[in-house]
């Protein structure tokens, strides 16, 4: 008994509960107004972009790849959806339902290269970014619209999609939160989730056992062209404009969360639940942070120091020689 | 014979190659675009680029990866701006940018290889803060009204139109390519980004090279930044973000693997050059220079895919050539191949 909840207090997640809650007690403090709960959970609104993306980009990192062309396929699937419904007259929601399928195959496409041919996901989804945004710039020129104004005025139904409550929480959060169950589900109760962990442990020793591992790899990257597709939906209903520049400035914070959440970047470690915690405890500080009154603009200082101290102190846990170190150093001197 | 064999391997060469193809296709298309006026043009609008680039290489050579240079270029760049605009000697200002270039490749090369933490993370995190520093540092506002003189460095140029900042490069980029190559130490680089645990087992000291291309990379970003601020005259907050990505796709398409080891600077400068060209030609090709991303993509995807494809079919090759005299040797009886 004693052991198992030793083991539950020293897991990652539980440092990210903590965290958390001390953030809401701090920020609380220092700004009564945060504490009220329509408040708190309206500011996730504002990062939910990031906390879908990251929980299939945590699949990704899991096999040891990485995608950093989430964040065009965003601006993409916002800009397909605008020109789909005004300039073809397309139902909204068929867009929305078409602009998943663009999803999904800008992910095939990365994701074919990294499985079956074996190129290495970092430069395949480099130029995926490059791809990707350059394609929703083209795009938005094919476009009767001006670009820099976007394409706005979608139907009721659609923004309120995005900006809508049930039962007092906002929409955004359902969605987030039914994305969480999802993945959960795929990657820690599944075959095929065993199968995604296996990949990143030992490739060779997967496709030996049977796996497809270039499919379950190239899947992978399916689900976070999809995802970073709702993103896209969202985004796009709860600004009301579809732009090609959204999500431009989403894929560092994407990477953050997944390794602040603990999945390791060499692959077979982490889960969704330490992403979906380390997601909300970013979003929370940053907005704890310009609510008592620091500059949006500087909030990536902080988070970068969090992100350093966390996996410093992480690595410095499972590696405890690191400190050897210093002692003979000491020592030596 | 042998020699020219060997250069046609180089792995740069190829990178050179496409370099070369596209220029002479785009000429056909399009005469004018072969005047040398206007290649010098291509070349002198890529000096910043291919200044980071030599520095990322440095990094991406030895295995590992630097994302913090846009910040870096934006930082230094902000302070030694505004050093000139105030009127301080430009002495002090480049000192000023050089110091900053170095403090933050020693802080990621000491978080990189004391601290062990992903080469990728650590650089992501130093970029938020370098960033959110430059925010600080101009309090969001721009610098502006850089003092002419210094401005005018940017336009000098040797007689021929090559600036002597792109001339500088080109020179730098030589110089340490042969330092990288011919040199012992030079290429401990290469080593420790081939094989880590070889490397340290002859006795390089693998965390002191990685720390070194680190600071290189720092300098090299910096050194960047006040080029920036000579060509641009004038820097935003956010100067320099995006460039963390070309320079590693200018070192992709210059030959250069990102699992270490293999390719070197020249390769860097070329790739930097074809980055820096895509828009022109697209001009002269009359396509809107919208189409930029999208063409550097389409590039970068088949030129790595083409590498990987290419590679693979050479080791099939040589598997088959082993397997072949294996089979002969026994076929023959005898074991002489041992």
């Amino acid at each position: 008994m004693n052991n198992q909840l030793k083991k539950i207090i020293f897991r990652w997640e539980s440092v990210l509960v903590l965290l958390l809650v001390i953030e809401v007690i701090v920020f609380g403090i220092i700004n009564p107004k945060f504490l009220q709960i329509s408040v708190l959970l309206g500011s996730i609104n504002d990062f939910i972009p990031i906390c879908i993306i990251a929980l299939f980009v945590t699949f990704v990192m899991i096999t040891g790849g990485i995608d950093i062309q989430a964040g065009s396929i965003v601006g993409l699937t916002s800009i397909f959806i605008g020109l789909l419904w005004k300039d073809l007259g397309v139902n909204i929601w068929v867009a929305a339902a078409l602009s998943l399928v663009v999803g999904g195959l800008c992910g095939a496409l990365s994701g074919f290269f990294v499985g079956f041919v074996g190129v290495q996901p970092m430069v395949i989804t480099l130029g995926g970014q490059f791809l990707f945004s350059g394609l929703a710039i083209v795009i938005t020129k094919l476009s009767a619209t001006e670009s820099y104004k976007g394409i706005s005025g979608f139907p009721q139904s659609f923004t309120d999609f995005s900006k809508g409550h049930m039962a007092g929480i906002p929409n955004q959060v359902v969605v987030f939160g039914v994305l969480i169950i999802l993945s959960y589900l795929l990657l820690h109760r599944t075959k095929y989730g065993r199968s995604v962990f296996l990949c990143g442990v030992n490739r060779n020793a997967a496709e030996y056992s049977g796996i497809k591992t270039s499919l379950i790899i190239m899947s992978t990257y399916i689900l976070t062209g999809i995802s970073a597709s709702v993103a896209g939906v969202l985004m796009t209903g709860y600004l009301g404009t579809a732009k090609a520049d959204f999500g431009k400035e989403l894929t560092l914070p994407i990477i953050t969360a997944v390794v602040l959440g603990g999945t390791s970047n060499t692959g077979g470690k982490g889960g969704v639940v330490g992403t979906a915690l380390a997601t909300i405890a970013v979003g929370t500080m940053r907005f704890g942070l310009s609510m008592s009154g620091m500059n949006t603009q500087y909030l990536d200082m902080p988070v970068g120091i969090l992100l350093v101290l966390a996996v410093a102190v992480r690595t410095i846990k499972d590696n405890p020689k690191i400190l050897q170190y210093f002692s003979v150093r000491k020592r030596s001197n | 014979m042998d020699k020219i064999k060997h250069l046609l391997k180089a792995r740069e060469i190829t990178s050179l190659l496409i370099v070369v193809f596209v220029f002479l296709l785009v000429g056909l298309v399009n005469p004018s675009f072969l005047q040398i006026s206007n290649i010098l043009l291509c070349l002198n609008g890529g000096v910043v680029y291919t200044i980071v680039a030599i520095g990322s290489a440095f990094v991406i050579l030895t295995g590992e990866i630097d994302i913090s240079v846009g910040a870096t270029l934006g930082l230094s760049a902000a302070v030694a701006g505004s050093m000139i605009r105030d009127g301080k000697s430009w002495g002090a200002a480049i000192l000023a940018a050089v110091v900053i270039g170095a403090f933050v490749g020693i802080v990621n090369g000491i978080g990189v290889t004391v601290f062990r933490i992903p080469s990728i993370i650590m650089t992501l995190g130093i970029n938020g803060i370098v960033r959110g520093m430059s925010y600080v540092y101009t309090n969001g506002k721009w610098v502006e009204n850089v003092q002419f003189e210094f401005k005018a460095l940017a336009q000098a140029t040797l007689p021929g139109g090559m600036t002597y900042f792109y001339f500088s490069a080109l020179v730098l980029a030589v110089v340490i390519f042969f330092l990288l190559t011919k040199t012992k130490k030079g290429r401990y680089f290469a080593a420790v980004g081939d094989n880590v645990d070889g490397a340290t087992l002859i006795g390089i000291p693998v965390g002191r090279i990685k720390m070194f291309a680190y600071i290189i990379c720092g300098i090299m970003s910096a050194v960047a930044g006040l080029l920036y601020v000579s060509r641009v005259g004038f820097v935003t907050p956010t100067a320099g973000s995006g460039y963390e990505m070309k320079a590693i796709a200018a070192c992709v398409l210059g030959g250069i693997s990102l699992s270490g080891g293999k390719g070197s600077v020249i390769g860097a400068t070329i790739g930097a050059i074809t980055m820096a060209s895509i828009s022109r030609i697209l001009v002269f090709l009359q396509f809107s220079s919208d189409y930029d991303n999208t063409i550097t993509g389409v590039l970068l995807i088949t030129i790595v895919v083409a590498d990987v494809l290419l590679e693979r079919h050479r080791k099939e090759k040589a598997r088959r050539i082993r397997l072949s005299v294996k089979t002969a040797d026994y076929t023959l009886g005898g074991n002489a191949h041992e």
